[in-house]
C-alpha cells in the first residue's frame, strides 16, 4: 500500500455520494476476495460520472509521483485504482498472483483501470510484460491507458519497448505530445525508425503529423538532407518550421547550414517565437 | 456434432436440423435498396447475435440498417473446446475485444454469460467452467446468464442448466434460454418448468428460438418469447409476421442469432420492413424489434438507453478525449462499390 495517500482518498471521497463512500470503505475493510470482487463490481455501485479535476488537485494525488494525473477519468476508474492500492503487497508472490488474476479476467474498462494503476502498484518492474502487452493492444482505450498520460512507460520501459510505444502511437494516429517523457526519452534508434516511417507514409501518399519531426531532431544524418529540402520548399508553413527546427537543433554542420537560407525562420527560433510547442504543445 | 456430415452443400447451422428442407429464405433475397425506405428512421436492438463469428462488413451493414445495440450470448463456437483457458479467453473476448470492435461501428455491445448446452456434456470441463463463470457474470455490460438450456436433453445438460439458473438468481440477472432444435416442444416445456421450480420470476426469463408450436405456452406462463429469424432451420420472417398478427407484440421479440452458419445479421431490419409492408402498426414493430428486448434485459441494471438512443447517427470516427478509437487510423466506412482501395 506504499502508494496510497490520504490526498488520493480524500480526492476520491470528494467525488462520491455518502452511499458510494460507505460502499468503498466497507469493501477495503473486507477480505481479499471481496476486495477483488469489488474491483469488478464497482460499476454496479458507483456512478460513471466524469470526475471534477482541476488545477488544485493536479500533481498532488500521489506525492511521490507528481506526474500521476487523472483528468478525463470517470469515478469508476478512479475508484478501481484506489481499490487496487488496498491489496496487501506482502507476501509478494500472492500480491502478484492477485493482480495477474484481475488482468486475466478483466474486461475493457477493468483493463484500463489496471494499466492506469501500474505506476502506483508495488514491485513496478514485475508489470513490464503486462505493460508492453497493452502497447500491442488493438483496443483503443486499452492502448491509451498505457501510452497516454501514464508515467509508467517513461519510468520503466527499456528503450526498444519505449520506441515501439511511440511508433505505435504515431501509427494509431494518436497525439504523441500526450506521452509522458516524449521529449526526455528521444533517442537515435527512434529517430531512424520515425524517419523511415515518414518515408513509407510519404511513398503511399499519406501524411504524418508534423510534430513527429521533433523525435528526429537532435539525431539527424546526412541522408535526411533531401527530405529537408523538400520540406523547406513546401507550401505548408508548419513543414518549413519543422525543417528549420530540425536544422537548428542538428549537431551536423552540413544540416545546420541549411538554415542560413531561411534567416527569418532562424530568427524566430533564436527569439523563442518558434519551438516544437508551437507545432504541438509538449507538456514537461 | 454435425449429424449430417455427408451433406457438403450446406453448412449445418447452429440449430442443425435433422431434416434440412429446401425452404427458400425469402428475406435473404431482399436487397438493401428494396427495403431501406421502409425502415427509414427506425432503430433496432438485436438481443441475440454471435458477432465473434461475423465480419466487419456485417457490422457496417447493421449500423447502416439502424441496429444500435446488440446482445451477444456466450455459445458453442462450432467445435468443442478442450480446456478451461479457451473458455476464459472466449468470455474475455465478449467483454473485451468484441465489445470494442462493435463500438468502432457505433453499435453498443452487451453479452450474456453462460455454459452452453452442448458443452455441458463434457463434465470435467463443465465443472471448471462453473468455477470461473461467476467472475464473468458480474462484469459490466453482462445483461444475463445465457444462452443456457437443452440440446440433446441429457442429464448433464439438466445439471448445468439448473446450476446456472441458481447463478442467475444469485446475481439477479435475466436468463436467456436456448431451446433445442430436436424435440423442441418438450425441451421448451421442460426448460420452463425447471426455471419455475428454481423460483425464477418468468419476467426475468427469455425463452429463445420459439415457433408457432411453442409460443402460446411460453406467453401463457408469463415468459418472454423470442423468435429467431434464421434461414432453413428456424422462423422465416413471413411466418414471423403471421405470429405477430396472431399474438400481438406483448413479450415477443425477434433476433437474428446470426453466427458461423448460413444466417443473416440483417434479419431484424428486414423483418421490420416486411411488417411495415404488411401494414403492421409502427408501435408494434418497435416493440418486437427494439423495446421488448430492452425491457427484458434492462432488468440486469446494465442497460442505459442513453448509450445508444441518440437522435443523430453515431459517428464512428468520433474522437474520445481527442483520440480516434480506430486502430491505425482506419476509416470505418469505405466505399465497397469502388474498385480503388486507398
Amino acid at each position: 500500500m506504499a502508494n496510497l495517500s490520504t490526498n488520493f482518498s480524500q480526492f476520491l471521497f470528494e467525488q462520491c455520494t455518502n452511499k458510494e463512500r460507505e460502499w468503498l470503505e466497507e469493501k477495503v475493510k473486507s477480505n481479499l476476495l471481496d476486495l477483488m470482487t469489488a474491483f469488478v463490481a464497482a460499476p454496479r455501485f458507483l456512478s460513471k460520472k466524469n470526475i471534477s479535476y482541476d488545477s488544485r488537485s493536479r500533481g498532488s494525488l500521489i506525492s511521490q509521483l507528481t506526474s500521476f494525473e487523472v483528468n478525463g477519468w470517470n469515478l469508476v476508474r478512479l475508484a478501481r485504482v484506489w481499490l487496487l492500492l488496498h491489496l496487501p503487497s506482502e507476501p509478494k508472490e500472492q500480491y502478484i498472483k492477485n493482480i495477474e488474476t484481475l488482468f486475466d479476467t478483466a474486461e475493457l474498462n477493468e483493463l484500463v483501470a489496471l494499466y492506469s494503476a501500474l505506476p502506483l502498484l508495488s514491485y513496478p518492474t514485475e508489470w513490464l510484460p503486462r505493460a508492453t502487452d497493452a502497447v500491442r493492444s488493438n483496443m483503443g482505450f486499452v492502448f491509451d491507458s498505457i501510452a497516454l498520460q501514464n508515467p509508467y512507460p517513461e519510468l520503466y520501459f527499456p528503450e526498444p519497448a519505449w520506441n515501439q510505444l511511440v511508433l505505435k502511437t504515431i501509427f494509431n494516429g494518436k497525439p504523441i505530445h500526450r506521452i509522458y517523457g516524449i521529449n526526455r526519452r528521444r533517442n537515435e534508434d527512434l529517430s531512424i525508425a520515425v524517419f523511415d516511417f515518414i518515408g513509407e507514409r510519404s511513398a503511399a501518399g499519406r501524411e504524418v503529423p508534423i510534430s513527429v519531426w521533433m523525435l528526429i531532431s537532435g539525431f539527424t544524418m546526412e541522408s535526411m538532407i533531401p527530405k529537408l529540402f523538400v520540406m523547406f520548399s513546401s507550401e505548408v508553413q508548419t513543414e518549413k518550421e519543422a525543417a528549420a527546427l530540425v536544422c537548428y537543433e542538428s549537431k551536423d554542420p552540413k544540416i545546420r547550414s541549411l538554415l542560413t537560407k531561411y534567416p527569418d525562420l532562424e530568427l524566430s527560433i533564436q527569439n523563442g517565437d518558434l519551438d516544437w510547442s508551437k507545432l504541438e504543445p509538449i507538456p514537461e | 456434432m454435425c449429424q449430417n456430415s455427408n451433406n457438403q452443400t450446406k453448412n449445418p447451422s447452429h440449430f442443425e436440423s435433422t431434416d434440412p428442407t429446401d425452404e427458400s429464405p425469402t428475406h435473404r433475397d431482399l436487397l438493401w435498396e428494396d427495403y431501406r425506405n421502409l425502415i427509414k428512421d427506425m432503430r433496432f436492438f438485436d438481443p441475440h447475435i454471435h458477432m465473434v463469428s461475423r465480419t466487419t462488413d456485417d457490422y457496417q451493414m447493421m449500423a447502416k440498417a439502424g441496429i444500435v445495440a446488440i446482445i451477444e450470448p456466450a455459445f458453442w463456437v462450432g467445435q468443442p473446446r478442450t480446456g478451461l483457458a479457451s473458455f476464459k479467453d472466449y468470455y474475455s473476448s465478449l467483454v473485451g475485444w468484441e465489445r470494442f470492435r462493435s463500438s468502432q461501428f457505433g453499435i453498443k455491445h452487451y453479452c450474456t454469460m453462460g455454459l452452453n448446452s452442448r458443452e455441458a456434456n463434457n463434465e470435467r470441463l463443465a465443472e471448471e467452467v462453473m468455477e470461473i463463470l461467476p467472475l464473468f457474470a458480474y462484469k459490466e455490460g453482462v445483461v444475463g446468464i445465457g444462452e443456457i438450456g437443452f440440446d440433446d436433453q441429457t442429464a448433464l445438460e439438466e445439471k448445468y442448466y439448473r446450476l446456472q439458473l441458481d447463478l442467475a438468481k444469485k446475481t439477479n440477472l435475466p436468463v436467456q434460454i436456448h431451446t433445442p432444435h430436436r424435440d423442441k416442444k418438450r425441451g421448451t416445456e421442460r426448460s420452463m418448468s425447471i426455471a419455475l421450480e428454481h423460483g425464477l420470476d418468468p419476467s426475468f426469463v427469455v425463452v429463445d428460438h420459439n415457433n408457432e408450436e411453442t409460443v402460446k405456452s411460453v406467453l401463457d406462463q408469463g415468459f418472454w418469447a423470442a423468435f429467431t429469424i434464421y434461414p432453413f432451420t428456424k422462423m422465416g420472417n413471413e411466418r414471423m409476421v403471421a405470429v405477430v398478427e396472431k399474438y400481438g407484440p406483448e413479450r415477443i421479440m425477434i433476433n437474428s442469432s446470426a453466427d458461423w452458419g448460413i444466417s443473416d445479421p440483417l434479419a431484424i431490419p428486414k423483418t421490420a420492413a416486411l411488417m411495415k409492408q404488411r401494414g403492421i402498426p409502427i408501435d408494434v414493430i418497435r416493440k418486437v424489434t427494439y423495446q421488448n428486448a430492452i425491457d427484458a434485459f434492462a432488468k440486469s441494471g446494465q442497460i442505459d438507453v442513453a448509450d445508444f438512443e441518440t437522435e443523430s447517427k453515431p459517428d464512428p470516427s468520433a474522437k474520445f478525449h481527442g483520440n480516434s478509437i480506430l486502430r491505425g487510423g482506419q476509416q470505418p466506412v469505405m466505399n465497397k462499390n469502388s474498385l480503388l482501395i486507398e
